[in-house]
């Protein structure tokens, strides 16, 4: 493998024209009520936009606004967000319209978007955004009735839309930069029916050339795209690496970007190698290969100019314990809750975590110290309570009622844990280094490897005893994490553990209505160290992506929320 | 015959059927109800209910006792062998596009990968195992065989990786990946000739073998008959049986594409749909495909007992 990295040719392809080609694979079709996934969610953001973004160069990230003319007016009581449209951006020119040509953006074209994406008939995976926040939009679901307007959505006059909130939901601003919340046209909706999500009619800096399905999407400019340059200021840093040499200049910066979906990762490294391609992953087989022990990038690449990102994806990868399990979970006897306490946490204990970042995830992912992941405010340096001590984890199972980890008929306590991804090698990996870390405390446990759509159905309805899990953030607030431990958000919720606990109940509901500061910040470590004492999950990993780009490949700056950032890229001659 | 080959097209539709069942049972029953990957990690309770419900995953699986007897067959397996039978194989859960689209997109792909192998491979085989046959036991004989099972032995995963590294990606005469036009067809083609022919031609030389043997072969030799002579118009018609079976029970895989190549090499057929359905859960491709699929293998060997009769006039169907 080295010999072929060794050897693959540095000079690659010759740029013909100022064109990105990218990488993806499984692309569902541009339906930004269908955006869920990663690739999806960039694609769809080529050419769909919403009335915010992020500011692409800024950390910690903010939102800033994209068709709205500036971040909303917020009423005294959190309750009511007005914002002021843009003027005289228009969708592109599309056969949809009348005329042929694309008309200006209102008010109601967001209303109707909006709506859209609450109607169960189109099965969005999006509508968690607005439907337990919008005033009237749970009854409105409920009510089946999609004659009748939603009364948290209002388009006041053409240029001004208001959303009503049932309580206040400072994170409408994080969720309003998601493709979720993209603005469409009914007329491509009605002209186009199902065929709706192969052609897309945004606002955005692309249009759609040409699509093939499970193959290859071309996009170039939108000649009508108005009104955005690129940033003129950063982080201290980013002059010095590059990232303002555009500063002021009109986007997109490339005239055009190609997005094969490839799926073997060899065909992907070939044609990386062969600078075909503009940036890559990762696969776990060629980690070692690409990347030296020190995590740096290998001489070889290092020489032929390409650069190495490291990009935490502001995730948490644990193990989940159902709080109403006999065995593992809380109980009414105050001995028995604290023996099960002590058993999860025996757990947590027995799970070498170090030892399986660097064997399962080649060291790539780091171990996990607190509930919130770095870079989400809350987080806290403070070691794990649970860090692998196999003594402690023996002395804790023991005070939980199972010496040796036997039970009181002498065999070994058997514990059930499902995980997704059955059939896959890395899956039974990891449930063979769990399985021998509890092992060595004297436990049985046994993993279940379950298709994806059983995985999902055991969590939601609450039937496994212990759940491997992680959370991949939707926006960086630790609300986002912290709902997968509120009491009233039990199974089928999203608190899939039915994690409950009053004083932690108690601080979410306070910070939910709490804007970003540093109290709120201290709120959510303080939430993070009751539920680490609870012990309803055994924390993990954080993981780390690590990206190959070329050198001819700019104005890349790591973003966790990359997906409307094509824009910005550049594409030297090379 | 013909009542024969009635009979063989009404068994079509149990045996596909039972194949769509073992499917049916694999990603449905086994695999789990897909209303909770469809409804996302934000998912409530209502929503899970309310896609199930439409999309009836909530009915039983394969008989509705509740509503005996009227709608006794009101239930998931039913439904869906009644649409497929229908030809209505239902939309893509992830692109939410038509599989009967997907499927007429695919095939053009496919047939470009498929079926210059198919032929490429038929001619090779049968050329070189003529020529092993009227060499036999002789170097050229001996070597033939030994290529065609190092060329069988190994995988072609080997093989692909060894030609898109060294003939693409170093030495840039054809290209890596895509399916843009011709010269993107030879890496896959060559690989397929390469990995398939091998075993292929071991085949045929056994069985011209075996008729080199036999009696009318010794005769025609006795009467002074050439050896080409014999071998092309006694033993390779003699030979037809086996190599008309081995040719049109592989006619179904021109259709379903090939997995391994089409997702190497980018060639968005329907083999590489396959693969990206199953591992997405993508079960309407995955029932569509399978059932396609069954039905052009029983067909095909439906066609294979006809070409039998073609090939040997003692066979009668009955």
């Amino acid at each position: 493998m080295a010999a072929m990295i060794a050897g693959a040719s540095a000079s690659g392809a010759q740029l013909r024209d100022n064109t990105l080609y990218s990488v993806g694979a499984d692309f569902k079709g541009f339906d930004p009520a269908d955006s869920g996934d990663t690739v999806s969610a960039a694609m769809i953001s080529r050419v769909y936009e919403g009335l915010l973004e992020y500011a692409y160069l800024d950390r910690p990230y903010r939102a800033e606004p994209r068709l709205a003319e500036a971040l909303p007016e917020v009423s005294d009581d959190g309750l009511t967000y007005t914002f002021h449209l843009k003027k005289g951006i228009h969708f592109s020119d599309d056969p949809c319209f009348p005329s042929g040509k694309g008309r200006e953006v209102t008010a109601e074209d967001f209303v109707y978007s909006f709506t859209r994406i609450l109607n169960p008939k189109l099965e969005s995976t999006g509508d968690w955004i607005f439907i337990n926040h919008v005033a009237g939009a749970k009854e409105w679901v409920q009510a089946g009735n999609l004659t009748v307007k939603i009364p948290g959505f209002i388009a006041v006059d053409r240029y001004t839309l208001q959303i009503k909130l049932r309580q206040p939901y400072p994170q409408l601003i994080w969720v309003l930069t998601m493709p979720y919340a993209f603005v469409i046209p009914h007329e491509a909706v009605e002209y186009y029916g199902v065929e709706f999500r192969r052609h897309p009619v945004g606002t955005g800096p692309y249009v759609l050339k040409d699509w093939r399905f499970n193959y290859r999407v071309e996009f170039v400019k939108n000649p009508t795209f108005s009104g955005q340059t690129y940033p003129t200021t950063g982080e201290f840093d980013d002059r010095t690496a590059g990232l303002l040499e555009d500063a002021g200049k009109p986007l997109p910066v490339l005239d055009r970007i190609v997005d094969y979906e490839i799926s073997e990762f060899y065909t992907v490294w070939q044609m990386f190698v062969g600078g075909q391609l503009a940036s890559t992953g990762i696969s776990k087989d060629y980690f070692e290969k690409v990347i030296n022990p020190q995590f740096e990038l290998s001489d070889v690449l290092k020489k032929r100019g390409v650069r190495l990102y490291k990009t935490p994806n502001m995730d948490l990868w644990y193990i989940a314990f159902n709080m109403k399990d006999p065995v593992v979970g809380d109980s009414t006897d105050p001995a028995m809750a604290t023996k099960h306490r002590k058993l999860r946490q025996a757990f947590a204990s027995a799970i070498d975590v170090p030892t399986y970042c660097a064997v399962i995830h080649n060291n790539r992912d780091t171990p996990a110290n607190t509930i919130l992941p770095p870079g989400v405010a809350g987080y806290t340096t403070q070691p794990y309570a649970y860090q692998f001590d196999r003594q402690r984890a023996k002395q804790l199972i023991a005070e939980a009622g199972y010496p040796n980890g036997k039970d009181t008929t002498g065999h070994p306590l058997r514990l059930t844990m499902i995980s997704a991804g059955a059939g896959s090698t890395d899956a039974r990996q990891q449930a063979e280094f769990f399985a021998e870390q509890l092992r060595a405390i004297g436990v049985d446990l046994v993993v279940q490897q379950l298709s994806f759509a059983e995985y999902l159905r055991r969590e939601h309805d609450g039937e496994a005893q212990i759940v491997y899990a992680g959370w991949i953030i939707d926006y960086p607030d630790g609300q986002n994490f912290m709902q997968l431990l509120y009491g009233p958000n039990k199974a089928p919720g999203v608190n899939f553990c039915n994690y409950q606990n009053s004083e932690f109940d108690r601080l979410y509901e306070k910070v939910l209505t709490m804007q970003d500061c540093p109290e709120r910040s201290a709120l959510y470590a303080q939430m993070s160290d009751i539920a680490i004492a609870d012990c309803p999950w055994a924390l993990l990993t954080y993981s780390l992506s690590y990206g190959l780009f070329q050198p001819w490949f700019q104005n890349y700056k790591p973003h966790a929320f990359p997906y409307p950032n094509a824009k910005f890229y550049k594409a030297l001659p090379h | 015959m013909i009542a024969y080959i009635l009979r063989r097209i009404i068994s079509v539709a149990p045996i596909a059927l039972g194949v769509l069942l073992v499917t049916f049972l694999l990603f449905r029953v086994i695999g789990g109800n897909p209303a909770y990957r469809i409804a996302g990690k934000n998912a409530t309770p209502t929503k899970i209910t309310q896609i199930s419900h439409a999309r009836g995953y909530d009915l039983p699986y394969f008989l509705n006792f509740e509503k005996f007897p009227r709608q006794l067959f009101h239930a998931q397996f039913p439904r869906l062998a009644k649409n497929i039978l229908r030809g209505n194989f239902g939309e893509s859960l992830t692109s939410k596009i038509r599989v009967s689209q997907l499927l007429r997109d695919g095939v053009l792909p496919s047939l470009c990968v498929t079926t210059p192998l198919f032929f490429i491979e038929l001619i090779l085989a049968v050329g070189l195992a003529l020529v092993a046959a009227y060499y036999r036991d002789t170097w050229i004989d001996r070597s033939l065989v030994v290529m065609a099972v190092m060329a069988m032995s190994v995988s072609s995963l080997v093989y692909i990786m060894v030609a898109q590294y060294w003939l693409a990606s170093e030495w840039r005469l054809l290209p890596v990946w895509g399916f843009e036009g011709a010269q993107y067809l030879v890496l896959p083609v060559l690989i397929g000739t390469v990995a398939g022919t091998g075993g292929t031609l071991r085949f045929y030389r056994t069985v011209m073998l075996d008729e080199m043997y036999q009696d009318y072969v010794r005769t025609a030799r006795a009467k002074g008959v050439s050896p080409a002579k014999i071998l092309f118009s006694h033993v390779l018609r003699n030979a037809l049986i086996p190599i008309l079976t081995n040719v049109i029970v592989a006619l179904p895989f021109l259709y379903t594409g090939s997995l391994l190549l089409e997702s190497f090499f980018g060639i968005p057929g329907l083999g590489r749909l396959l693969v990206s359905a199953i591992s997405n859960g993508d079960e309407d491709v995955i029932f569509a495909e399978t059932f396609i699929g069954a039905v052009l293998f029983v067909l095909a060997n439906t066609l294979t007992d006809i070409a039998y009769t073609w090939a040997d006039p003692r066979i009668r169907l009955k």
